[in-house]
């Protein structure tokens, strides 16, 4: 009985610490991600699209695109959908990220980008300042991390000059919402290289 | 013993318990940090007017602006292109001076006096931004509009200007004060203070200025509107976004 005693008070307190990925590593696992993004734009012998598969891998680990599709249509909207629909939008807001993402990779050239400060907001919230330096300019770009079921830190939104991208999405989603249906809002983002034409 | 073994069972299915409440708070959480600047409880008065406008702007950014501006990118060499751009940051200074000071950042005044006269000798006329390529002494950009946001005047709704583009309550009070400030407007109560002798050439002054800086930045434009699902709520977003982060700076 002691035995079983002593274990459980053992578990007890080592379930705790081994649970949590310390936070304190977010740095370091981020500049390792940044350093292994940089390398393969570096390289332009990759072909484009190997590039572009090899970086989201990388992305795929920390990001949580189902959350951050739910944020992007706001939690009212979201639960008023079926799963099959909720997963039809997912698919299409990751690809909307992702293309625009590959977008702005073109535009990449020699920039550095540095790991400035780690803020911790609350209990399950982090907050990564990054530095982007181009032509001796600084832009700022902040990852925001939130502690998951499985107590993984995953990013859950960007910060780009202090602009949030689900903000961004979010207030787009809303407006056609407002206006039109659901599936009319699938359909644009089916087309990502226009905004659609205004219907008079 | 078997008590004890109970206390600590239950306890440990408190904590399992806590846990699960966290989690499920943790989704209002993130519906509170969003819901902020949500489009129900948003002041959009004029949102009618504003998409007309958004889309006439970019039907004139798209066929007048953009195009003028990649052909004079044609006929002029970037080096020349940044030069000019240079040149007009640098004449801009005293909105950048007056607003620092108004906003009691003594620094970055300083530092601002120092980029315009070292620009405005050794980097001839402004051409070259001396201070900042040799001595890396950043620009601090502040305006008007940053000022009263500063002390604590909210932005009141959105307006999309012609040829500006989105603006808001206060950012037009902001421009207009700034442009009793700007050495490339033409103010007739200005008097002899005016650098240009006419409404004609502060137009024509503008125009260059506009048309040398989109040629700077049309790469990077298009490339941001692709992101756009709908312009004109994008824009608003992306502008009010921006504008009140240069506040909180």
């Amino acid at each position: 009985m002691k035995r079983i005693l002593a274990l459980l008070i053992l578990t007890l307190l080592c379930a705790h610490p081994l649970l949590a990925i310390e936070e304190s590593a977010i740095p370091t696992f981020m500049q390792s991600n940044i350093d292994t993004i940089t390398n393969i734009l570096r390289d332009k012998k990759i072909p484009q699209e190997e590039r572009s598969k090899k970086i989201f891998t990388i992305f795929d680990s920390i990001f949580d695109y189902t959350l951050m599709s739910q944020l992007s249509l706001g939690g009212k909207q979201w639960t008023a959908l079926s799963t099959s629909q909720q997963a039809e939008f997912s698919k299409l807001f990751e690809m909307k990220l992702k293309i625009s993402y590959m977008e702005k990779l073109d535009l990449y050239t020699n920039e550095k980008m540095v790991i400035k400060n780690l803020e911790k907001i609350k209990d399950a919230r982090i907050h990564l300042t990054t530095h982007l330096i181009k032509n001796n300019e600084v832009y700022e770009i902040i990852y925001k991390f939130y502690k998951d079921k499985n107590n993984n830190w995953m990013i859950y939104d960007v910060d780009i000059l202090g602009v949030s991208i689900i903000q961004t999405y979010r207030t787009q989603f809303a407006d056609v919402l407002a206006k039109e249906s659901f599936s009319s809002l699938l359909e644009k983002l089916k087309q990502p290289d226009e905004p659609a034409p205004k219907k008079q | 013993m078997r008590f004890i073994l109970a206390c600590l069972m239950s306890l440990s299915f408190l904590c399992a318990s806590d846990y699960i409440e966290t989690t499920a708070h943790s989704s209002d959480d993130f519906e509170a940090e969003f819901q902020s600047t949500n489009n129900e409880n948003l002041f959009d008065p004029l949102s009618g007017y504003n998409e007309v406008m958004t889309n006439i702007n970019d039907k004139f950014y798209e066929y007048l602006l953009k195009p003028t501006a990649q052909g004079y990118a044609y006929v002029m060499p970037q080096m020349a292109r940044n030069g000019v751009s240079n040149f007009f940051d640098n004449l801009f200074f005293p909105i950048r001076l007056v607003n620092n000071l108004l906003q009691l950042k003594f620094h970055n005044s300083l530092q601002e006096t120092e980029r315009f006269v070292l620009n405005s000798t050794m980097g001839i006329l402004g051409f070259r931004d001396v201070a900042g390529e040799e001595l890396n002494i950043k620009t601090h950009d502040e305006d008007f509009g940053q000022t009263l946001g500063y002390y604590g005047m909210g932005s009141g709704f959105h307006v999309v200007l012609p040829f500006f583009g989105p603006s808001n309550v206060r950012d037009i009070v902001g421009i207009s004060v700034d442009m009793w400030l700007n050495p490339i407007t033409y103010l007739e109560a200005r008097g002899d203070a005016n650098l240009l002798d006419n409404t004609g050439q502060a137009i024509a002054a503008t125009a260059f200025y506009t048309v040398n800086k989109t040629s700077l930045h049309v790469k990077e434009y298009d490339n941001f509107k692709k992101d756009a699902i709908e312009l004109y709520p994008f824009l608003r977003n992306f502008y009010e976004s921006r504008r009140d982060k240069l506040i909180s700076e």
